[in-house]
């Protein structure tokens, strides 16, 4: 059994990691389909997926829910989902869980600072993606959740979000914020110096700004120890042996930069690098995928299985020809500078951390059976990149 | 061919009836250049080259690098870049930095709180570290009033320090927040300083003399729907000067056009022939998948050109395994200001400088 599926089999999360516009989300779904062959009930989480991919995977449209994907002939026994993380949709459902009542939740719901807080502002998605993966790994409905993380280089934060939001809702802070006079000891305690960091603070940002902010705090107060609880919950899952985390790239400079920084970023952050994929590593140059270096070509050969009429079609034929062999040249320069970085990359990766890469494909997946081919790919002992 | 082929455009004549051209032209004679694109469309790599361009025609630019990212230390190896600026290129004339929330953070309060001490408190205290890490837009204040600070910095002698100040924005999505940051804050601040910053911030990236936005992007399905998505958007509602449109890593034609015909003449004698497993049939299949990949890449252009009208398009093309050097970032940064013009010209495989790697 190849490192691919062996993972796919004895994990219960796979986190897929990596910089925008590297086929990411793509990969995702093809190890979720590859996962569903092998048996595994799966769901993929995705965020924001292109239009392209949801079409890729059979659907009319993806939401919040979770879709069933018809595999047909493709799968086996176990069924794959998907569903798409909507930070807005999802932060308001969660408001609505934990909220006293109607009125609780609708204040909040109403209250600016909450509106800015979940939307564009002050990374509502890993929040969001947070609470959806809490969730989907309690429940018994699925082997594997394979979580696609938000589209931004900000990949870490579905590790630190948690930790920002409950530093948002410190005691301390809201205390010094609390509109209403504090009860009891503790309460006068926490309030101490309130006076003085509160007018810091309408000094800084204004006093509506910081109305607003206090009001927010009180709602969202009596929420923190469920956020708490939830919070404590999903870091221990996203560092427990059952998790793995994948970081997917191109051999693109900018890319490697990128991908650089979040594989430090996660060992940082104490999160072993379980696979890495580098996806797009080099342009085929033969018939089959793993053609990346030029096999010699004979030009005569060539021209003689062409068979040209007149001098007139030898003339363009031998142009032809030597037009392909600078063309396979420049190509196979290309592939040879991009595995050499891949490898660099590759390199820097923890002991033990599968590598693979996957080809430059004539086109995006465009269905499920393209998808099943990717994984099909990366399952493929020729994928090992350092092998 | 029928009748005389046309001259090619002359790369000395730079006058065009074009309007576009003069805006393409002048990005430098802006100090503010942001930059969007989604995320793997070569950004970094473009706001790069167009410092290196910048510091060869003795200017002082800056690179800014929002945090977060590591996009800089690679292009330029061996540089260390921190929350201040620092040479990386160009003999010390090209500088660059990282724009990093805690610092950006502490320099914004002892701005506001001109008591050092007291500055250093606030910023230093973890609860209000972390209030201001989680609280809603305190990222985008910060950076927009430290590119501010930035911008308004002199040198003793009354000139600019930092002229241009490229920024590599996050994706799509940032830019956008960053540009509704000051309408958005007007809504929840009447008083205080927030208001001078809001005003201040507005009032820069609406100055069209001094501040411009160029998008990157791709010749690639997805990352030209989300540029004619974010133009349309801007259009709508920000007040802020388009630059130029970026369309990076445009795959050139896998063939002179001379040759196509060759090229199907010779796929009908070996394609669904004896030889169609050979490697000659496996040449022809790559050169006709190039080609086709150029063709799709000029489709998508087309498209930008179509739905995306005022801004002129600038292509950069494709390089195999990535640049290298800072002689290939010069030759980038070059291609990328060239006009209007003398971009509509065919765009050849990147030509390598053969002694600089």
């Amino acid at each position: 059994m190849s490192a691919i599926d062996q993972l796919l089999r004895s994990r219960k999360l796979l986190v897929c990691v990596g910089p925008g516009g590297v086929g990411k989300t793509t990969v995702a779904a093809a190890l979720g389909v590859r996962a569903a062959q092998l048996g595994r009930r799966t769901l993929v989480l995705t965020i924001d997926p292109a239009r392209r991919l949801i079409t890729t995977l059979g659907l009319d449209e993806l939401g919040d829910a979770y879709r069933p994907i018809p595999l047909g002939d493709l799968g086996g026994e176990a069924p794959l989902y998907a569903a798409m993380l909507d930070p807005g949709a999802s932060f308001d459902a969660l408001v609505g869980r934990v909220a006293t009542d109607e009125e609780h939740r609708s204040r909040i719901l109403d209250n600016r600072v909450y509106r800015l807080m979940s939307r564009a502002f002050g990374n509502a998605h890993a929040y969001v993606a947070m609470e959806r993966l809490y969730d989907a790994t309690a429940s018994d409905e699925f082997d594997l959740v394979i979580l696609d993380t938000p589209p931004t280089r900000n990949a870490l934060d579905i590790l630190d979000a948690p930790g920002r939001l409950l530093a948002f809702l410190d005691e301390r802070v809201i205390g010094w914020l609390l509109r209403q006079p504090p009860e009891g000891l503790r309460g006068r305690l926490l309030a101490r110096g309130g006076a003085a960091a509160r007018s810091l603070l309408s000094l800084l940002a204004g006093d509506t700004l910081v109305d607003e902010l206090a009001a927010f705090l009180e709602l969202f107060v009596s929420l923190r120890p469920g956020f708490q609880e939830r919070a404590v919950a999903v870091q221990e899952r996203l560092r427990a042996p059952e998790t793995a985390f994948a970081l997917v790239t191109s051999p693109l400079a900018d890319n490697l930069a990128d991908a650089t920084y979040l594989r430090d970023g996660l060992a940082g952050r104490g999160v072993v690098l379980r696979a890495l994929i580098v996806n797009r590593a080099y342009v085929p140059l033969g018939e089959h995928p793993w053609s990346a270096s030029p096999e010699a070509r004979s030009f005569e050969d060539a021209l003689q299985l062409l068979a040209p009429s007149s001098e007139e079609e030898r003339a363009g034929l031998s142009a032809l020809l030597g037009h392909i062999s600078a063309l396979r040249r420049r190509i196979a320069d290309g592939n040879c500078r991009a595995h050499e970085a891949a490898l660099t990359f590759a390199s820097g990766a923890p002991r033990g951390c599968l590598k693979v890469q996957a080809p430059n494909l004539d086109h995006e997946p465009l269905d499920r059976r393209a998808l099943a081919g990717l994984a099909a790919l990366l399952a493929d002992p020729r994928a090992q990149l350092d092998r | 061919m029928l009748g005389p082929r046309p001259e090619p455009p002359s790369p000395t004549i730079a006058v065009s009836t074009s309007p576009s051209t003069p805006r393409q032209a002048d990005l430098f004679a802006r100090q503010l250049l942001l930059f969007t694109g989604k995320g793997g469309v070569g950004k970094s790599t473009v706001v790069a080259a167009l410092g290196v361009a910048a510091a060869e025609r003795g200017l002082r630019p800056l690179i800014v690098e929002l945090g977060h990212r590591a996009s800089m230390g690679s292009i330029f190896p061996g540089s260390s870049i921190d929350h201040r600026p620092r040479p990386v290129a160009c003999g010390g004339r090209l500088a660059a930095m990282n724009l990093e929330l805690d610092e950006a953070l502490f320099d914004y309060i002892a701005g506001q709180i001109k008591i050092r001490r007291i500055a250093r408190a606030i910023a230093g205290n973890a609860s209000l570290r972390g209030l201001f890490r989680a609280a809603p837009a305190v990222r985008e204040i910060i950076t927009l009033a430290k590119l501010q600070a930035l911008a308004d910095d002199l040198l003793d002698d009354g000139r600019r320090r930092w002229q241009p100040i490229l920024v590599d924005l996050d994706a799509t999505g940032h830019a956008l927040m960053l540009l509704e940051l000051p309408q958005l804050l007007r809504s929840l601040v009447e008083s205080g300083p927030l208001v001078r910053v809001t005003e201040s911030l507005s009032g820069l990236i609406a100055d069209r003399e001094r501040t411009m936005l160029s998008l990157v992007s791709l010749a690639r399905e997805v990352p030209v729907q989300e540029t004619i998505e974010l133009y349309s958007d801007l259009q709508q509602r920000h007040a802020i000067e388009v630059g130029s449109l970026f369309i990076n890593q445009v795959p050139p034609p896998a063939l002179p056009s001379t040759l196509l015909p060759w090229l199907s003449a010779a796929e009908a004698k070996i394609l669904g022939g004896p030889h169609q497993e050979g490697t000659l049939a496996a040449d022809l299949r790559l050169t006709r998948r190039l080609e086709e990949e150029h063709l799709s890449a000029r489709a998508q252009i087309e498209r930008l050109r179509v739905e995306v009208p005022e801004i002129p398009r600038v292509e950069l093309p494709a390089i195999e395994g990535g640049l290298h050097g800072e002689k290939e970032l010069l030759r980038l940064g070059e291609l990328a200001l060239a006009t209007d013009a003398d971009a509509e010209r065919a765009p050849t495989a990147f030509d390598r400088a053969g002694d600089d790697r």
